[in-house]
């Protein structure tokens, strides 16, 4: 039931119970005021009644009285004569209206009567006792009906008898009773019958009998209230003059209480239609003025519900001003205020707070939407600075987001085509609409131009080292996250490459969903202990003994076999896996060590750690409570780093080599010659032995370059005070020649593959350990 | 003392004046006011001598018969007289003497013997109030009440008396009230309540008749 149905309700049930309440009041108050003047009607008329009737009778009886003064009749009284008497006292009769006349002796006995055999005593012999005072007469009921019976004496000139006249009182002598006077409309004689229940033997001119209601009731002598026919009457009886020997004779008045309400039936159903009247006026009112204050309200909740759906349109003004305007008011100001939040957050959410680009996740969007109304072309280009880490590191963050929004600003005008975004904290994104490859890599390369233009700031000139890999659509990819991802693993390999601009190749693309898959399974590889360590001896060519050999992961999955380093280790290194690599590899390799030293096998054993191993700080604690835990000599661990991997790197990574070699332990400078290595860098660190890498040593039997480079290697390194390494030898022309540059170890194929810890024990103690072998072959 | 009785009072007065004794009734209405007219006779005694019979006249003046009540004894006789100027209608239908005269004013009736014992009412057919009540009696004492009352019995032989009243307004057909007395040479009083009926003669003061 909504508020306006209520409202108007409430009016409605007010209205009528009111209504309803005051027409029962003035209806009581209008019978009771109705009965209370019938009580007084009834007994002015019972009074009337009698009186009339004491009239009436006083009258007949004059009449009588005269009668009995005829001289004729009172002679033939006198001398006896029955018949004369007889006829004349129905002739007499016959004047004044009696039914039954009869001539009583002095003593009471009927010495004529008109209608029965004399003989007889007079019934009423106190009106016949009475008479001789004063003409006597009362109502009787004689058989049925009722009489005046009117008792004179007869005077000759004393009494000499008394004439009795029996009048009928009968429903015309009342209806004419009632039509002369204001009497109640209803008027009737009762008696009590023989079986003591009043009954009626005259009534006026009524609809009804009030008789049957008095059945079992005393004579109704004060007012009371009867049902008679359905309807409500006060009656009221009044004992008539009476002869003591009659049966009890009473007029009863009836007031129709239906009768006296009927004038007022108009005006009850004038005060209906009123009501009527105005319970239409009253609900139509109410109804208005409920929709005048619903209206609004709805409006609102209607507003309401449009701001909860995200429609910030302001509302109809609303001009009232109470309460419903006031908080019309508040919700417009709510819903401007919603709507600018709404709208800050939603930038903010969108947008890059710094360069005020749209984010990653906006451009995405951005992306999905082009692509599905414009699925034909395009291309996604990620700009990604390749030094900014470094800038971050070395500068701060508020130069270098000072950078990236200069760099932002540079890359906008792109956005004609597409959209610039900030995927990264170091890469843009540009989605180029209809883009096909060439004009991608055309864009790629503007993009190269202008961000090439070093960031200017005061003193500083930086150059940023912009790379840009490119996604195509569709043949890189269908969705906008894929080309996001394809276009940043083109991003990595133009970071790492040359050409700072690269396509995207599916074939090089380390980031495949099946990688990882790989990582999740390199992990359960390493807590199920799946990974070995192989270990590939070192011959020291100075007494060709082998001294020390390189420990080599192998991963021998359950499903796929034997799955090479190459392919994990890179992977590892990419999703932050390598250090749990590192940490099980140093683990394994210096209990292997531990265990090779316990049985007279003096190796050095060298593991190889990642460029990411070097911002661990812990790495030093970490190594040296496996070498405690161990009981192994820091001597006998050889740490292995590739070029590039110490190659500018930060302090902290030289830090954490620094406090490696200060625990006795060696470095080595892995795949040394083919990276560009800075020798006056590498001065700075703490390295003990360089390792010359395979890509000079293969060919070492015959390429007189690679010859005259790894002689010079070797005296260098010599001359740095380095121990040098010469890897992947496989012939002995290359063996040969290391022995003769003075190189201090050779590892190869040509001394012995990687070899299972049990296999090269078993090398060891055939060999003796110090044994010579020489060559393979 | 009343005026119908002086012969009779007085010849008892002479003839008994030996053995003088003196009885007074006193007849009131039931309201103990004095009732006159009341006729109240003696039985018992030796009677008196009878005398002789006599004519007396009842006058009708200003419709009214005059006296109300007149004491016969049998044989004696009766004239009505008319004074008025209007005619009367004179009858009795008692049994003791019936009869009717139209009187012409300022006539009068042959006289009427009455010899027969009774009451005899008698009435006017045209003035319906007008009534007289000759009483005819052969008791050997009687007297008629005076105004006061009062009917006074002289010179009554001493003897026990049955005493009778009787009044015009008496209710008819009643006996008539009797007592018994002994009078021995003393005034023995006896009292007579009667319930009477109302006068039926119009109000004396009433003189224009305008009452009915």
């Amino acid at each position: 039931m909504n508020f306006r149905l209520r409202l108007a309700l409430l009016f409605v049930t007010t209205l009528v119970a009111v209504q309803v309440f005051t027409a029962l009041l003035a209806y009581g108050v209008a019978r009771r005021a109705l009965i209370a003047d019938g009580e007084r009607q009834l007994a002015v008329g019972a009074a009337a009644v009698a009186h009339q009737l004491d009239d009436i009778s006083s009258r007949v009886a004059d009449n009588v009285q005269v009668l009995s003064l005829d001289f004729a009749l009172r002679a033939a009284i006198a001398q006896n004569d029955q018949s004369t008497v007889l006829s004349a006292l129905r002739n007499h009769g016959r004047r004044i209206g009696a039914e039954r006349m009869l001539l009583v002796g002095l003593d009471g006995t009927v010495r004529s009567d008109t209608a029965e055999p004399a003989g007889g005593a007079f019934p009423f012999a106190d009106l016949a006792d009475a008479a001789l005072d004063h003409p006597a007469a009362a109502v009787v009921a004689l058989g049925g009906k009722a009489y005046w019976m009117i008792v004179v004496p007869v005077y000759a000139p004393k009494p000499i008898a008394l004439i009795a006249a029996g009048i009928p009182v009968d429903d015309a002598l009342l209806a004419h009773l009632q039509q002369l006077s204001a009497l109640p409309n209803t008027l009737e004689l009762v008696t009590l019958g023989a079986d003591g229940r009043w009954t009626g033997i005259a009534h006026g001119d009524n609809r009804v009998g009030i008789a049957p209601a008095l059945a079992g009731r005393e004579l109704p002598l004060q007012p009371t209230l009867v049902r008679l026919d359905a309807s409500e009457y006060v009656v009221l009886a009044t004992r008539l003059r009476e002869s003591e020997r009659s049966t009890p004779v009473a007029a009863v008045l009836g007031y129709s209480l239906d009768d006296a309400l009927r004038p007022y039936r108009s005006v009850a159903i004038a005060w209906a239609s009123l009501v009527a009247l105005g319970l239409a006026i009253g609900l139509i009112g109410a109804l208005l003025i409920a929709r005048g204050v619903a209206r609004p309200i709805e409006k609102l909740a209607a507003a309401a519900h449009r701001i909860g759906a995200g429609d910030y349109a302001p509302a109809a003004p609303m001009i009232k001003s109470d309460e419903v305007g006031q908080l019309a008011a508040a919700l417009s100001n709510m819903t401007l205020a919603i709507a600018e939040r709404e709208e800050r957050i939603r930038y903010q959410a969108e947008h890059d707070a710094v360069t005020a680009l749209p984010n990653r996740h906006a451009a995405e969007a951005v992306i999905r939407h082009a692509l599905s109304t414009r699925p034909a072309a395009g291309a996604l280009l990620m700009v990604g600075l390749a030094r900014l880490p470094e800038i971050i590191q070395t500068m701060g963050h508020t130069i270098s987001d000072r950078l990236m929004r200069d760099a932002g600003a540079r890359l906008r005008p792109f956005a004609a085509r597409g959209v610039v975004a900030r995927a990264t904290d170091t890469q843009f994104a540009l989605w180029l609409d209809g883009a096909d490859k060439a004009d991608a890599i055309a864009i790629a390369f503007r993009i190269l131009d202008v961000l090439g233009v070093p960031y200017q700031e005061s003193d500083l000139s930086i150059d940023a080292a912009p790379a840009i890999g490119i996604a195509l659509h569709p043949v890189h990819g269908e969705e906008a996250s894929t080309l996001l991802r394809r276009a940043e693993i083109a991003l990595f390999a133009a970071l790492g490459a040359e050409d700072p601009v690269a396509v995207y190749d599916a074939s090089t693309d380390p980031h495949r969903p099946e990688r990882l898959t790989l990582m999740t399974e390199l992990r359960e590889a390493l807590d199920r202990n799946q990974l070995r360590l192989h270990y590939q001896p070192k011959l020291r060519l100075a007494d060709d003994r082998i001294d020390g050999a390189e420990a080599l992961l192998r991963w021998q999955h359950p499903l796929r076999g034997a799955v090479p380093p190459d392919t994990f280790i890179p992977l590892a290194e990419r999703t932050g896996n390598i250090r749990r690599v590192t940490r099980w590899v140093l683990a394994s390799g210096i209990a292997q060590a531990h265990d090779w030293a316990a049985r007279g096998h003096a190796l050095r054993i060298a593991i190889n750690l990642s460029a990411r191993d070097l911002d661990d700080a812990d790495l030093p604690t970490r190594v040296a409570d496996l070498l405690s835990l161990h009981a192994v000599a820091p001597r006998n661990i050889v740490l292995e780093l590739t070029e590039s991997a110490v190659m500018g790197e930060p302090d902290t990574a030289v830090q954490v080599l620094k406090r490696l070699a200060d625990l006795g332990i060696d470095l080595a400078i892995d795949d040394f010659g083919v990276g560009q290595s800075s020798l006056a860098y590498l001065r700075r660190l703490p390295v003990r032995e360089i390792k010359i890498d395979r890509f000079f040593t293969q060919k070492l039997g015959e390429d007189v370059g690679d010859r005259t480079l790894v002689r010079s290697i070797v005296e260098l390194g010599h001359r740095l005070g380095y121990r040098v390494t010469a890897e992947g030898i496989e012939t002995r022309a290359a063996f040969e020649y290391l022995r003769d540059v003075g190189c201090d170890h050779v590892q190869g194929y040509y001394i012995a593959a990687a070899l299972e810890p049990d296999a090269l024990e078993a090398m060891l103690t055939r060999d003796g350990g110090a044994t010579n072998r020489g060559v393979r072959a | 003392m009343h005026v119908g009785m002086p012969a009779i009072a007085a010849w008892m007065l002479v003839s008994t004046v030996a053995t003088a004794a003196e009885l007074d009734v006193v007849v009131v209405d039931a309201r103990g006011a004095p009732a006159e007219d009341a006729v109240v006779s003696l039985h018992g005694g030796d009677a008196p001598p009878p005398r002789a019979a006599v004519t007396r006249e009842v006058d009708q003046r200003n419709e009214t018969f005059i006296p109300y009540v007149e004491v016969f004894r049998p044989g004696d006789r009766v004239v009505f007289r008319n004074s008025d100027r209007t005619r009367h209608h004179v009858y009795s239908f008692a049994p003791a003497k019936s009869f009717e005269f139209v009187i012409a004013p300022g006539g009068d009736t042959p006289a009427v013997v009455l010899d027969r014992v009774g009451e005899i009412a008698v009435g006017c057919n045209i003035h319906d109030r007008m009534i007289t009540h000759l009483y005819v009696s052969d008791a050997p004492w009687v007297a008629k009440s005076d105004a006061q009352g009062h009917a006074v019995f002289r010179g009554l032989p001493n003897s026990r008396y049955e005493v009778r009243v009787w009044h015009p307004q008496l209710r008819p057909g009643k006996a008539e009230p009797e007592q018994a007395v002994d009078v021995a040479g003393d005034t023995a009083t006896l009292r007579f309540s009667l319930p009477l009926l109302a006068d039926p003669r119009p109000d004396p003061a009433d003189n224009e008749r305008a009452r009915y």
